[in-house]
């Protein structure tokens, strides 16, 4: 190959590798609806009770650039709002509720309101606008499921 | 997990090593490309040797680490953060077997695995600087699923 097309190539690796690290970064925190299950602080083997307005489930693994940034985040975001309780649920030594939630990556974090419902399901890095205006509709409205997928 | 002390670095400091990787290994395709599959062999087998250094001495003692707190970090503000150096170790395990199964495949005589398996790397050290993608925090996780990593139930612990 002469190095004018390698050079092209290059180029096109360079780009498709770009698009996708926007794709990857414009999906980091997005709040999609949660499967309705509930969930109790036994299926993850949680010592902490759930909060009784709400609680945020955090998956982590030991393993993980953003899992301890996300933990201090959300254990802020709990503290302000009086029944909502975060748990962080460490994945390592766990690959069966890995599994049986579905992660494919970390952070993950559920939004259950107080009934242990999971409301919301967070992919990554959360943003805190986001997880209040989902915190807030749950408080707002406890018994219908949450479908709106607020901001992004 | 809190609790264990582990070292703790500057998150920019392996993101500026991911860049010179990056650069590094998109020459790499490019010499491959080009067809001097001598020099692109050459140049792999240094960075393998460097990606084994890092994950063997981990990403804090890594001479783009050290070249990092030496040269950069003084102009830069103070980190806001700083994180558990073992991601981006296991980051440099990840780049060590991609980089190595290229070499020795190129040694063997499949001269086109070095500039795949260059790309590969590229694609991975590329996120990891530009986007602070990491893709070994993902492949730990899909280990941890399979079963490759960490069997057996044991307790966890909650914070």
């Amino acid at each position: 190959m002469n190095p004018l097309e390698a050079i092209g190539l290059l180029l096109a690796l360079l780009a498709a590798t770009t698009v996708l690290g926007l794709i990857w970064r414009a999906r980091q925190g997005l709040v999609a609806s949660g499967s309705g299950d509930v969930i109790m602080p036994a299926d993850v083997a949680s010592s902490i009770a759930f909060g009784p307005a709400a609680t945020l489930v955090q998956f982590s693994t030991e393993l993980c650039a953003r899992c301890p940034g996300t933990r201090r985040l959300l254990i802020a975001v709990a503290e302000q709002r009086p029944g909502v309780v975060h748990v962080d649920v460490d994945l390592t030594h766990r690959a069966d509720l890995a599994n049986r939630y579905s992660v494919l990556q970390t952070p993950t974090t559920l939004i259950l309101d107080g009934s242990g419902r999971v409301r919301a399901r967070v992919g990554g890095a959360p943003n805190r606008a986001d997880i209040s205006a989902t915190l807030d509709a749950i408080a707002q409205n406890t018994s219908r499921p949450l479908t709106t997928t607020p901001g992004s | 997990m809190a609790t264990t002390p582990r070292p703790r670095l500057d998150p920019r400091g392996p993101r500026f090593g991911a860049a010179i990787t990056a650069s590094v290994l998109l020459t790499v395709v490019f010499l491959s490309l080009i067809g001097a599959s001598v020099a692109a062999v050459v140049l792999l087998a240094a960075l393998t040797a460097l990606f084994a250094w890092g994950a063997l001495a981990g990403a804090g003692r890594h001479p783009y680490s050290v070249l990092f707190k030496k040269f950069v970090r003084p102009r830069l503000a103070p980190p806001t953060e700083l994180e558990d150096a073992a991601p981006p170790t296991f980051a440099q395990g990840v780049g060590l077997a991609v980089t190595l199964v290229g070499l020795i495949l190129g040694l063997a005589g499949v001269p086109d695995a070095v500039g795949i398996a260059a790309a590969a790397a590229f694609v991975a050290a590329f996120l990891n600087a530009v986007f602070d993608y990491c893709l070994g925090c993902q492949i730990y996780l899909l280990l941890v699923r399979f079963g490759v990593l960490n069997r057996g139930g044991r307790t966890l612990e909650n914070v």
